[in-house]
């Protein structure tokens, strides 16, 4: 029977450190998951944080999470070239037991400014995605994975979201990050139930599942109605519990139940104390799953092959629709002015399908993008 | 996991002594350059958003 290890989000951050420092103190952090990525400003890495995460990596309880690949912009950029290299050079100094990134494409204009948005399920894009994931593998070396998006601009694309994923990771033999969370969210904007949505996941393919808490926007086009979003500044609601419950039976190569929370949700001790409660209660569910988990085969989650072209495939078109989108989601002063300018743009009756997205998820989109057009603090 | 007793003061001397900052928050439109009083700190490593950009 295969573990299942209780694991944290855990970035060089004051406040998720001071959060975490009492469960690595009483044992309970069973694997720490990092986001490699987020690190650029500073070359020098405190030794005590290389020596932490070399401390999980020697026993392969160190897990990498990339941010800003941008896995489907249309056009391959120096800026992907340089985090690929930055990937084999960090997984050459500490043993990644596995690397995953985010599905869609980020609304930056530069590197590590936007946010992830989503993209059309095409040809075209399926094949950049592929290709964008044989390249990370190349990389890595390790097991490759994708997590689920929050964030869609319609329940029809919903729908479609775990089909698309699986023909994604399917060349590298890749795994999902289930993340439980932006279900909720989209269980509660789409009106979806949730066991109608998980039927959609390839399961099987699950090796990784993230919990998390987000927060609620009241929308200011429909009244009443209330967007949930994947802020992961709040502690995380009782119902995602019971959906980390309800899921980790349906998913055989279950190896990792991560619980992430941004620093900025955990500014003050009350919150701390949260927050750890939440892994208590993370770590509880995990146990008891362990004492009932049936056998399953082996899946290393590794390519048979792994052939990349010489030059990435690029889509000028789409990486032109992706720029205006951006532009428009960025700039765009309320809902109307966003639907004007979408209408009047390339995007318009185009594979994007602009004019079926939902009026609060366009809301949202342009919530998002004009959060972090400038990056971070 | 267990850690080592060193490491564990590591990090406790780390998050007590500000050595690390927590700045994972949107940057605000304010005019100014790029660049907060945090993050001018020589040698103070900065993170950006791990993920909860939704």
């Amino acid at each position: 029977m295969s573990k299942i290890f209780s694991s944290i989000s855990c970035n060089l951050d004051e406040d998720i450190l001071s959060a975490a420092l009492p469960l690595f103190e009483t044992e309970k952090v069973e694997a720490i998951e990092w986001s490699f990525d987020t690190l650029f400003k500073f070359g020098n890495i405190p030794d005590w944080f290389i020596e932490l995460l070399q401390t999980f990596g020697k026993e392969n309880r160190l897990i990498g999470h990339g941010v800003y690949f941008s896995l489907f912009s249309g056009r391959w950029s120096k800026q992907q070239q340089g985090w690929l290299t930055h990937l084999e050079k960090v997984s050459a100094a500490f043993q990644f037991d596995h690397i995953s990134e985010h599905f869609g494409f980020m609304t930056g204009k530069n590197f590590h400014d936007g946010a992830p948005i989503s993209i059309p399920f095409t040809a075209n894009t399926l094949a950049i995605g592929r290709d964008r994931l044989k390249r990370i593998y190349h990389s890595c070396k390790c097991p490759v994975g994708l997590e689920n998006l929050a964030f869609s601009y319609s329940l029809e694309e919903v729908k479609k979201h775990g089909e698309f994923l699986d023909e994604l990771v399917e060349p590298v033999n890749g795994f999902i990050i289930l993340d439980l969370h932006n279900l909720y969210c989209q269980v509660h904007n789409f009106n979806i139930e949730f066991d109608d949505l998980i039927r959609l996941f390839p399961l099987h393919r699950v090796r990784e599942i993230h919990v998390s808490g987000g927060s609620w926007e009241e929308s200011g086009i429909i009244p009443g109605k209330k967007i949930r979003r994947d802020t992961h500044d709040d502690a995380v609601p009782e119902e995602v519990f019971r959906l980390l419950e309800a899921c980790m039976p349906m998913c055989p190569y279950l190896k990792y139940v991560v619980l992430e929370q941004l620093g900025n949700g955990l500014d003050t001790e009350h919150k701390r104390k949260l927050f750890r409660c939440d892994f208590i209660k993370l770590d509880a569910i995990v146990k008891k799953e362990k004492n009932l988990r049936r056998l399953t085969g082996e899946n290393t989650f590794l390519p048979s092959k792994n052939i990349i072209p010489v030059q990435p495939p690029e889509d000028k078109l789409l990486h032109v629709q992706q720029l205006t989108l951006s532009n428009i989601l960025e700039t765009a002063a309320n809902y109307s002015h966003a639907v004007h300018l979408l209408q009047s743009s390339i995007l318009s009756n185009s594979d994007w399908e602009t004019e079926k997205w939902d009026v609060f998820m366009l809301e949202t989109a342009i919530a998002i993008a004009q959060k972090w057009k400038h990056g971070f603090n | 996991m267990k850690l080592s007793k060193s490491l564990l003061n590591a990090i406790l001397v780390a998050v007590t002594a500000g050595t690390i900052i927590s700045c994972q928050k949107p940057k605000v439109d304010d005019g100014k350059k790029p660049g907060t009083e945090k993050s001018k700190k020589s040698g103070v490593p900065v993170s950006c958003p791990a993920c909860g950009m939704g």
